[in-house]
């Protein structure tokens, strides 16, 4: 059973959204309680304590009381130390909540996971001078982890017949199965090479190739797993690159 | 219940935060309390609807196709401020310190809710701000992570464009004594802080 009161919770807000005539309903990610959503009462009005505090992005502490799919939001308290997101950090910043909504589940708590997102968040609010491959690593840790989170761990370090990953030979990864060995050994699409599942494992993404091969991987894992749903932040993307 | 009644309570649900109450309650108070004022009502938004468009060159609302504001020759042709909405706008123009131009985006990118780059006519702004005489534009949308995702897209747009772009400062607001400053704010305006001359 959840306590009726939890106080000074570490939270992030995912999203909000107006509410009524002066509140909002904020999704938020919480160290403790997982994603949960909470009705921000009032905080619309001009003079609200909380209006400018309610922000995507920065650490706060929350407090809430309540049962049931949406509790009553009382105290936000901003914790600092974060720059706001700017430009392509910000765009990324939107990528992972959009992750969280659509993925995590409500109310199942995964500490590690908000642990690993108040990092990546810390890594792309002080990453200002930082070129698109370093927001591409990023990205992918977090997505990585975030399968390992949810139960939908990658296997990179064996093949679907228990060899270990052989670095010169190529790959098909199977939805929810793993790497196979292919026959072809030439760059087919949709083929991964063993270096980048190797990399991928070990969290490396100095290398270019690995790069744009566990952002093919990963953008067709996160397809499977979104079951056909759209991600907005990815059209952004998408429209920027395109300017 | 007749049909013209109802389908005046469905028709006010269109506005904010109006559901099937108050839409029944507003729809018997003009009724049965202030015909007149139903009347009145009714002609503003028929004329309002008519007559009230985008201006062709800052989008905000206007009854001509081009605004006063635009048609004037005592303002800087040289300058364009973006903003979000009309009332961005006049919060600009009651400083008195800016006699520039504006554009209004009429709304800001929010990509969690589906509102991208698309929703606002931004062709529209790319054309306004290349007319030759604009030499710098100054993003003036929120300092919100919508805003600032707005003036990022809208910055790269422009700069593509070979457009000088700004974004206007934040900081402790005037006035602003650091005891009561949100910490936000302070700690945002000591990372954006400026060098001062000698």
């Amino acid at each position: 059973m959840r306590p009726v009161k939890v106080e000074r919770q570490a939270a992030f807000v995912l999203h909000s959204r107006p509410y009524r005539e002066t509140s909002l309903v904020v999704e938020a990610i919480t160290r403790d309680y997982g994603r949960m959503a909470l009705v921000a009462k009032g905080v619309r009005r001009p003079r609200s304590a909380m209006r400018g505090v309610l922000m995507g992005f920065q650490p706060l502490e929350i407090t809430w009381s309540g049962k049931g799919d949406v509790v009553t939001l009382h105290n936000a308290e901003w914790q600092g130390g974060q720059p706001l997101l700017q430009g392509r950090a910000l765009l990324c910043g939107y990528y992972l909540n959009e992750l969280l909504i659509n993925l995590l589940p409500r109310e199942d708590a995964h500490e590690q996971l908000f642990e690993h997102y108040s990092t990546t968040l810390q890594t792309l609010s002080a990453s200002e001078t930082h070129d698109a491959a370093f927001f591409s690593a990023a990205l992918r840790r977090f997505e990585k982890r975030l399968l390992g989170e949810l139960g939908y761990g990658l296997m990179l370090a064996h093949d679907t017949s228990g060899q270990p990953i052989a670095a010169d030979i190529r790959y098909l990864y199977e939805m929810e199965s793993g790497p196979r060995i292919i026959a072809d050994s030439s760059a087919s699409a949709g083929t991964i090479s063993g270096q980048t599942l190797l990399d991928m494992d070990a969290e490396s993404f100095d290398n270019p190739v690995t790069l744009i091969e566990s952002k093919q991987l990963m953008r067709s894992l996160m397809a499977f797993y979104l079951n056909g749903r759209q991600l907005h932040s990815r059209r952004l993307f998408e429209e920027l690159a395109d300017l | 219940m007749s049909a013209t009644l109802e389908s005046l309570i469905e028709a006010l649900r269109c506005l904010p935060g109006v559901g099937p109450k108050s839409a029944q309650r507003m729809a018997y108070h003009l009724l049965q309390h202030d015909r007149e004022g139903a009347a009145r009502l009714g002609f503003a938004l028929d004329s309002a609807i008519n007559r009230i468009q985008h201006c062709e060159r800052c989008n905000t609302y206007t009854e001509t196709s081009v605004c006063d504001r635009c048609q004037s020759d005592r303002r800087d042709t040289s300058v364009l401020c973006v903003v979000e909405t009309p009332v961005d706008l006049n919060m600009v123009e009651q400083t008195q310190a800016y006699n520039g131009l504006y554009y209004v985006l009429m709304g800001r990118i929010s990509p969690l809710d589906g509102f991208g780059p698309r929703n606002l006519r931004l062709e529209q702004l790319v054309a306004r701000a290349s007319d030759g005489l604009v030499k710098e534009v100054i993003l003036a949308t929120n300092f919100t992570n919508e805003g600032e995702a707005t003036a990022h897209f809208v910055s790269e747009l422009l700069k593509r464009q070979g457009l000088k772009v700004s974004r206007i400062a934040r900081g402790v607001p005037v006035g602003g004594e650091l005891e009561f400053v949100d910490s936000g704010t302070l700690a945002q305006a000591l990372r954006e802080r400026r060098r001062l001359e000698s």
